[in-house]
């Protein structure tokens, strides 16, 4: 596919007019970034914004689903439930009911690397909240009849989002199980039923003493807050929690992939086939990642990407083509290991999914053989921003706070919020097609299909 | 169509464990800091095109979005999403540009564009850095007057609408809001939520362009500016792109009158592991005085994790993990529901915990103290929809829509905060009649038949 009349991006694109934002200006993004370490090694990350009407409050843990015991599938994510049961002067719901009552939003959710728990408060509200977030870190209180209870709930959760779709798992659950080979990467995170019926309050005792220590988690506030007074608050609350050492981390490295691979899922409920393809990326923050950061915008982002335009508008293969780096469970940024580069779709009966991997491979080897121009490249960069500048901002500032703790709890450098922007906007066209030589060869990749329902005659009408 | 897989814990319950004596207090909140409602700037075009801005946010990107009264319910009973063909066509090109140019055109402002047909609704829109401001109010201009219509995309986008109908009517979720909708709406446009293959395999590039062309036009539509961007450029943009709009005429779209019977309309899916929910009646819209009193009602029953049946059956009971309640509206017209994906086993217990938390609000009010934590909650989470640009451009089209005034933004928290305890009984009881509640279960009917046979006559 071509794209006609590119133009230089004029200068203003890449830049800030002269609006009054204090989180931007024409350097790009300055994020407030205070960074702190107490004593019991918790990383504090404070963001205060006067203009905000909320606080957010967040604590992530550095434990994902990714490095959950080999006989537990889902315990991470099930675990994640259980520090909703009860702490030591919070009982159950009482947490919940406190946020709540106080006028604010809360969640938590589990992801390759992390568990996190946030809070999305009235800013009067934010002593009150580190007070009971303290308290569930230092002395989670629960009963067998509370784990019964999330057993049961977590069983639904994956019925309703996986066991009763007619897609079941594809792509977000089924692509990591075939593109992986490390069981740390390739296993069910979400879990068999039977191992989620498995877990004791011994396993959830031992989780919860081994990774739910101040050493071993970031607590971020962001918002309509006094920084000095929330330090204090902090440090009143969180300071006492005694740190644990942590277990040598298991290697999640994922061994180079010398063969395409192909796997084919069969979802007898699901009305049209379906295939996604996905490439390992390189290694977090190198150069060919920031690369790879921007190839996702050129390919896959967009009504204006490569792909969009050769199998949606040009092949008319689909209505749409999903993806992206840790899609979609995250971002390029919000991971710290193996992860995939990943692009899925729906299509009709009639289109074999080679027809279709055809159309992909040319777009595909398009950047493998041809530089890319620069104003391809500026468009790539410009599009980067506005869609940091959309995570920033996503979720009442939950979306910052999400990049402040990963860069604090992976990188131990929040204040590389700042400096995204230079690094991307030191990619080349040259170590862009480099890269894309290096990861997006066939021998890098895994594609899935799914195979539909049998064809019936009623079905027939489908072949377009 | 297919729900975020999300691995979240989705908050939810109710019943306050007694703290012993031993247990600490959380220490109490300060002060709240006052929430102003940012204020909007109106004006309206001579062709009667309606233009509200509103200046808002810290980061430098805008949303804007033009509102047409183009959305399904202006379809005929044989054009069941001819509205979503329309408005998918017209990002395929105008006269200007092609639909690859449109696309890259958005992009180099940092953004995209699009267009798409709700059930009262349509909408052409885009978010964009905000030096672009003025340019997407121009590009959303083009869109929505001059769409090329090219006759050879129309196979392609029907064949993505054929795969999408098929993708959607294979969720539980889908299956069970188009029955819903069909026995609550009968005939009315709103009961129609999917159309059939033969229908949409006959829409022809004429139908497209008349659609367009007689729903499309300024005093059918509103443009909505929110976010950071120079006022003055983007009216005079506005000005500009639309003032030669045709003026065309507002019309009334048919109000609907909804209905329900205590009847249990099961949709076979055998095999399922879950049976998806949907409780439901009609009530009143939001022009009515009692709708913010039945919002509260709502959220303390089952609009929040805390509600009483999140309380029940997720958290006592562990039959489900996202059930919610909901009042939703049209124009002219509103329901409530509850909805929840419960294990095939425990349908009909389920559904008896559900009927027991009506009943129980209707036969005695709430505390005071579970009331002022829904009303604080109602409150705390106004002031985040109104704190980004979305939430704020879609408040200003409900107020448009339900021709309410500013003062139901500005005098929300206060009316929340009015209701009292005896209100929400008095609200259970006059609309969340589940003597006539609709009864919609998706599952596996030779499992739940015998289940579900005692809360109404099956169909």
């Amino acid at each position: 596919m071509r794209i006609t009349r590119l133009v230089v991006v004029p200068l203003a694109a890449l830049t800030w007019l002269g609006l009054a934002a204090p989180c931007a200006d024409a350097g790009g993004l300055s994020v407030p970034v205070q960074y702190t370490k107490l004593d019991n090694g918790l990383k504090v990350v404070l963001s205060p914004d006067p203009t905000a009407a909320t606080a957010v409050v967040a604590v992530y843990y550095n434990i994902g689903f990714r490095i959950e015991p080999k006989d537990r599938t889902g315990f991470a994510h099930l675990f994640e439930h259980m520090m909703f049961q009860g702490s030591a002067n919070l009982g159950k719901m009482e947490f919940i009911k406190l946020v709540q009552k106080n006028g604010g939003l809360l969640n938590g959710s589990t992801r390759f690397d992390f568990t996190n728990y946030f809070q999305i408060v009235p800013p009067n509200t934010v002593k009150t909240i580190l007070w009971a977030e303290a308290d569930r870190m230092r002395s989670l209180a629960i009963t067998q009849d509370n784990l019964t209870n999330q057993q049961g709930v977590v069983k639904n959760e994956v019925k309703v989002n996986v066991l009763n779709q007619p897609y079941g798992g594809f792509p977000w659950i089924d692509m990591p199980q075939v593109a992986n080979v490390n069981w740390y990467n390739a296993h069910n995170f979400y879990g068999d039923l039977e191992d989620l019926d498995a877990a004791t309050l011994d396993d959830v005792k031992r989780f919860f003493e081994t990774y739910y220590a101040p050493n071993n988690a970031v607590l971020v506030v962001t918002g309509n807050v006094d920084a000095p007074q929330t330090l204090g608050w902090i440090r009143e609350y969180f300071g006492p929690i005694k740190a644990v050492t942590q277990p040598a981390k298991p290697d999640i490295a994922e061994p180079p992939q010398q063969e395409e691979k192909r796997a084919s899922k069969s979802y007898p409920q699901a009305p049209r086939p379906a295939l996604a393809v996905a490439y390992h990326v390189p290694p977090r923050f190198s150069p060919e990642y920031y690369a790879m950061g921007l190839i996702d915008q050129i390919l896959l982002q967009g009504d204006d990407s490569r792909l969009y335009q050769a199998l949606v508008r040009k092949g008319g293969y689909t209505g749409e083509v999903e993806g992206g780096i840790n899609y979609p469970l995250g971002t390029m940024f919000d991971v710290n290991g193996p992860t995939l580069w990943m692009s899925s779709l729906f299509h009709d009966r009639g289109r074999s999914a080679d027809d279709i991997l055809e159309a992909f491979d040319t777009e595909i080897e398009g950047v493998r053989t041809t530089p890319v121009d620069q104003a391809t490249l500026d468009l790539a960069k410009v599009k980067m921003r506005s869609r940091l500048y959309g995570q920033i901002e996503q979720f009442s500032g939950m979306g910052l706070a999400n990049l402040l703790a990963c860069f604090a709890l992976f990188d131990d450098d929040p204040a590389l919020v700042n400096r995204l922007e230079d690094e991307f906007a030191k990619v080349t066209p040259a170590l862009v097609q480099r890269t894309a030589d290096q990861y997006l060869r066939r021998t890098n990749r895994t594609v899935l299909t799914v195979e539909p329902k049998p064809e019936s005659p009623a079905a027939a009408g489908d072949v377009r | 169509m297919r729900r975020l897989p999300a691995l979240c814990v989705l908050i939810a319950t109710l019943a306050a464990a007694p703290a012993s004596a031993q247990k600490q207090a959380p220490p109490t909140p300060g002060t709240p800091k006052d929430f102003v409602l940012p204020t909007p700037t109106r004006f309206t075009l001579p062709n009667g095109l309606k233009v509200t801005m509103v200046q808002y946010g810290a980061i430098p990107k805008v949303r804007v979005l033009l509102s047409v009264a183009a959305g399904n319910v202006e379809e005929a009973a044989s054009e069941v999403w001819l509205a979503d063909v329309t408005t998918a066509l017209m990002t395929e090109g105008t006269t200007k540009r092609s639909g690859a140019e449109l696309a890259l055109a958005a992009a180099r402002m940092g953004g995209s564009i699009g267009a798409g047909a709700g059930p009262a609704r349509a909408s052409v829109s885009g978010e964009v850095l905000s030096e672009f401001a003025a340019d997407m109010v121009r590009l959303v201009a083009e869109v929505a007057q001059t769409p090329a219509f090219p006759a050879g995309e129309l196979e392609r986008i029907r064949a993505d609408k054929l795969r999408q109908l098929a993708l959607q009517k294979s969720t539980p979720q889908g299956m069970a809001e188009a029955k819903f909708a069909e026995v609550t709406y009968g005939d009315h446009s709103y009961g129609r939520m999917f159309p059939t293959e033969a229908a949409l395999e006959g829409y022809t590039i004429d139908q497209v362009r008349r659609f367009h062309e007689a729903k499309f036009s300024a005093a059918r539509s509103r443009l909505y500016v929110v976010g950071r961007f120079d006022r003055a450029a983007v009216e005079q943009a506005a000005r500009e792109a639309f003032g030669g709009w045709k003026a065309g005429t507002a019309t009334e779209p048919p109000r609907a009158k909804p209905t329900s019977a205590r009847v249990v309309h099961v949709v076979d899916k055998p095999g399922a592991v879950q049976s998806t929910l949907i409780i439901g009646l009609p009530v009143i819209d939001p022009s009515h005085p009692d709708w913010i009193p039945l919002s509260v009602t709502n959220t303390l029953l089952g609009g929040y994790f805390s509600s009483r049946v999140t309380s029940n059956i997720r958290e006592a009971k562990g039959y489900t993990y996202s059930p919610s309640s909901s009042v939703n509206s049209h124009p002219g017209d509103a329901y409530w529901a509850q909805s929840a994906d419960v294990t095939t086993a425990v349908t009909g217990a389920s559904l008896k915990e559900i009927f027991f938390e009506i009943d129980r609000l209707q036969a005695e009010p709430p505390s005071e103290a579970e009331l002022d934590a829904v009303k604080n909650y109602q409150a705390g989470t106004f002031v985040f929809q109104n704190s980004q640009r979305g939430g704020i451009s879609g408040q200003l089209q409900f107020l448009d829509l339900y021709g309410l005034p500013d003062d139901y933004l500005t005098g929300y928290v206060r009316r929340v905060r009015a209701v009292t305890p005896a209100t929400v009984q008095e609200m259970a009881k006059k609309y969340i009649d589940d003597a006539r509640a609709t009864i919609v279960v998706v599952g596996d009917r030779k499992v739940i038949e015998s289940q579900v046979s005692e809360f109404g006559p099956v169909k």
